[in-house]
């Protein structure tokens, strides 16, 4: 467009767009200005560094434990036979120290340990998400019977206290899926799987009605917004209003609520790990090594204190990236 | 409205005149009650909200009908009831001799190509998401009207046709104006060549000087594609400057309905009179005598339980016993013309409301 100064160009403005003007250009979604947005935000990059650190502390654990020259053994040498601990906080060959009595290395499973709280924290929360995004839609947009029924489920669920459940499903799913033997002792490997999986099916249990609730809550309004009504018109397969008509549409609550999932349920599993429901070896995990270390906070805190600064710092990061991810995509805030 | 009066369109249709009519869409006794509960009391009790209550009209190929009325009066809720975007509670919508008022969404698809929505919002009615590209060529999609390697072309035609840059097919409407968006909505609605349009308020959230030119536009592309539009408005200028045929609308009920002339040059209904009066009058600020304004007293009953008889007696200055006991019919009255119908227990011709439009061009 080519515009003269002066209040008559905007007067002209539509005429003159027909004339031509320089190349045309691709235009911005509101999900690009928004990525704009989170590409300037200061604290959203530097927690993206953060995160891509444990991010790749966890994919290269086994590099970085090689590097190191640390394993999984047994080190009864390194700890003192009377107290139980070892004589050194950190050296060259034990960087992060060792634990009491059995003289395994920390480092290794401070490694290894950011595994399950990253799996854990994405694999919770993208199911939580397919979950609760396919009820809230199913129940927002169909309505009537469909409705109530899913916001019965949605409120029965969340009137459970989560923690209590939390901490009785496990044993209970261990007998049911464990094959104990006579005296109860269910096998190393595979109590820990069934642990894993049951942590993960507790936190998506409990955490999708509120998705459902807030994915509803959004498509009630979009769907008698005005472009709804004229897909429909068109004559638009249910099916395809949905898909590409809301869904589209819902992306930015959906990132916002991943990103505030993701360190919720990562704070999470520490703590259910910590309170010996989560997970157990030879998984590992930082909340269990927190809850080995808590002991020796006094006499031999490097054990407790890495894992704990290592979930805090995580944590923190992406719930400020969480929050940069929502204001980039709320258009109010202009910041 | 300034930009209305100006000048009147050349081709009115006035197809009552003649006895060849044949209506595209046919309305009869169309009725939408919303249920509402109400808490008072010990049990709940289900209202009904009679928003459209026994509505009939019909609308010949390239005739345009404008819907006018008050707020809450259930303009909207008729032109989505038309286009099936709700369903009716009882009636019969004819539209090209099939009925289509209690069809199935599934019968309904091959009608959805011949009758379109104009929306109110521009800022509501597009998909922030998609493209303009997107949104004009999903009509094309769904109902395989081009083929895919000649969508883009299409798409482009459109924007022509309605007066935007077919260069912008990649932007987001976000990057648009009010009036632009507008545009692109018209341009939606057009890319299946329907042969009625339900306009609703298409004008109204524009600023006036966008809105001469959308209404230019309707204008310009109802001569060439001889389109039928039903017309939802409430601005009665609007409605003057691009309708042949006017239903005025009160409580969910016609009150009168006539061609253009007869509405505003010899309006019978005290409603329609009070409407026409309250209109304002541009030849005042050039000097003209101020006429005399109808002012109504109080508000517009609530639709959950309206009036008995004539639901205008309320507000009415010639309202008498009869009003209340007996419901007018919709009828051809002493003094009227053929094909104007007024519903009321006392009409009387008022023929100085409306602008005169000599004066307003002189």
């Amino acid at each position: 467009m080519s515009l003269g100064a002066g209040t008559e160009a905007t007067m002209v403005a539509d005429a003159d767009e027909r004339a031509p003007g320089p190349a045309p250009r691709e235009g911005k979604s509101p999900t690009q200005i928004a990525l704009e947005r989170l590409r300037k935000d200061k604290v959203a990059i530097a927690c993206l560094f953060v995160i891509g650190f444990f991010v790749l502390v966890a994919i290269l654990a086994p590099v970085l434990v090689s590097i190191a020259g640390v394993d999984d053994q047994l080190h009864l040498d390194q700890v003192n036979p009377l107290t139980g601990l070892a004589s050194f906080q950190s050296n060259a060959d034990h960087p992060f120290g060792v634990k009491a009595r059995t003289g395994e290395d920390l480092f290794y499973q401070w490694a290894y340990g950011a595994r399950p709280s990253l799996v854990v924290g994405i694999a919770a929360s993208a199911l939580t998400m397919v979950v609760g995004v396919t009820m809230g839609l199913l129940a927002g947009f169909l309505g009537g019977v469909v409705d109530t029924v899913v916001s019965w489920i949605v409120d029965f669920l969340l009137s459970l206290p989560f923690l209590l459940m939390a901490i009785g499903i496990v044993p209970i799913a261990l007998q049911r899926f464990g094959n104990p033997d006579s005296s109860g002792f269910i096998e190393e490997g595979r109590e820990s799987t069934i642990r894993f999986i049951v942590l993960i099916c507790v936190l998506v249990l409990f955490t999708w009605p509120t998705v459902a609730r807030l994915i509803r809550g959004e498509v009630l309004s979009l769907r008698e917004r005005e472009f709804v009504q004229a897909a429909r018109s068109l004559g638009m397969p249910t099916k395809r209003v949905v898909m590409r008509e809301l869904l589209p549409n819902l992306t930015g609550p959906m990132i916002v609520n991943l990103t505030i999932l993701i360190p919720a349920f990562i704070a999470t599993e520490a703590g259910l790990s910590f309170l010996g429901v989560g997970l157990k070896d030879p998984t590992y995990s930082w909340g269990q090594t927190i809850s080995q270390g808590v002991t020796f906070f006094d006499s031999y805190p490097i054990w407790m204190w890495i894992p704990t600064i290592s979930v805090s710092l995580l944590v923190l990061a992406l719930s400020l990236f969480g929050d940069a991810v929502s204001d980039a995509f709320n258009p109010q805030t202009r910041r | 409205m300034s930009t209305a009066s100006t000048e009147t369109s050349e081709t009115v249709v006035h197809p009552r005149r003649d006895n060849t009519r044949e209506p595209l869409l046919e309305v009869t006794d169309l009725v939408k009650h919303y249920p509402v509960k109400e808490y008072t009391g010990l049990f709940p009790t289900t209202n009904q909200v009679r928003a459209v209550d026994g509505v009939s009209f019909d609308v010949a190929p390239g005739e345009t009908l404008g819907l006018v009325g008050e707020s809450g009066c259930g303009k909207t809720t008729t032109g989505r009831l038309v286009t099936r975007l709700i369903d009716p509670t009882s009636g019969s919508i004819k539209f090209d001799g099939k009925e289509i008022g209690q069809a199935k969404e599934r019968q309904l698809r091959s009608m959805r190509r011949d009758m379109q929505l104009i929306f109110q919002d521009p800022y509501q009615s597009l998909n922030p998401r998609q493209t303009v590209n997107t949104i004009i060529g999903t009509p094309l999609e769904v109902h395989n009207l081009v083929p895919k390697n000649k969508r883009k072309d299409r798409v482009q035609e459109l924007l022509e046709l309605v007066g935007l840059n077919p260069e912008h097919v990649n932007r987001y409407p976000n990057e648009f104006s009010g009036g632009q968006r507008q545009r692109i909505g018209i341009a939606r609605a057009l890319a299946v060549e329907p042969r009625l349009i339900v306009a609703d308020e298409p004008v109204s959230a524009l600023d006036v000087s966008i809105q001469a030119q959308v209404m230019n536009l309707l204008e310009k592309l109802r001569k060439e594609l001889n389109l039928a539009f039903v017309f939802v408005a409430h601005d009665l200028g609007v409605v003057r400057h691009f309708c042949d045929r006017v239903a005025v609308m009160y409580l969910g009920k016609i009150v009168e309905i006539g061609d253009r002339s007869d509405i505003y040059e010899a309006p019978q209904h005290p409603y329609t009179q009070a409407l026409l009066s309250a209109a304002p009058d541009l030849n005042v600020v050039r000097g003209a005598e101020r006429k005399e304004r109808i002012r109504l007293e109080g508000d517009v009953p609530s639709p959950i339980n309206p009036p008995s008889g004539c639901r205008f007696r309320t507000r009415c200055w010639k309202a008498q016993d009869v009003c209340a006991q007996e419901e007018p019919l919709l009828e051809i009255k002493s003094g009227a013309r053929q094909g104007h119908q007024i519903a009321c227990h006392f009409p009387e011709i008022k023929d100085d409301l409306a602008t005169s439009l000599e004066n307003t061009s002189a």
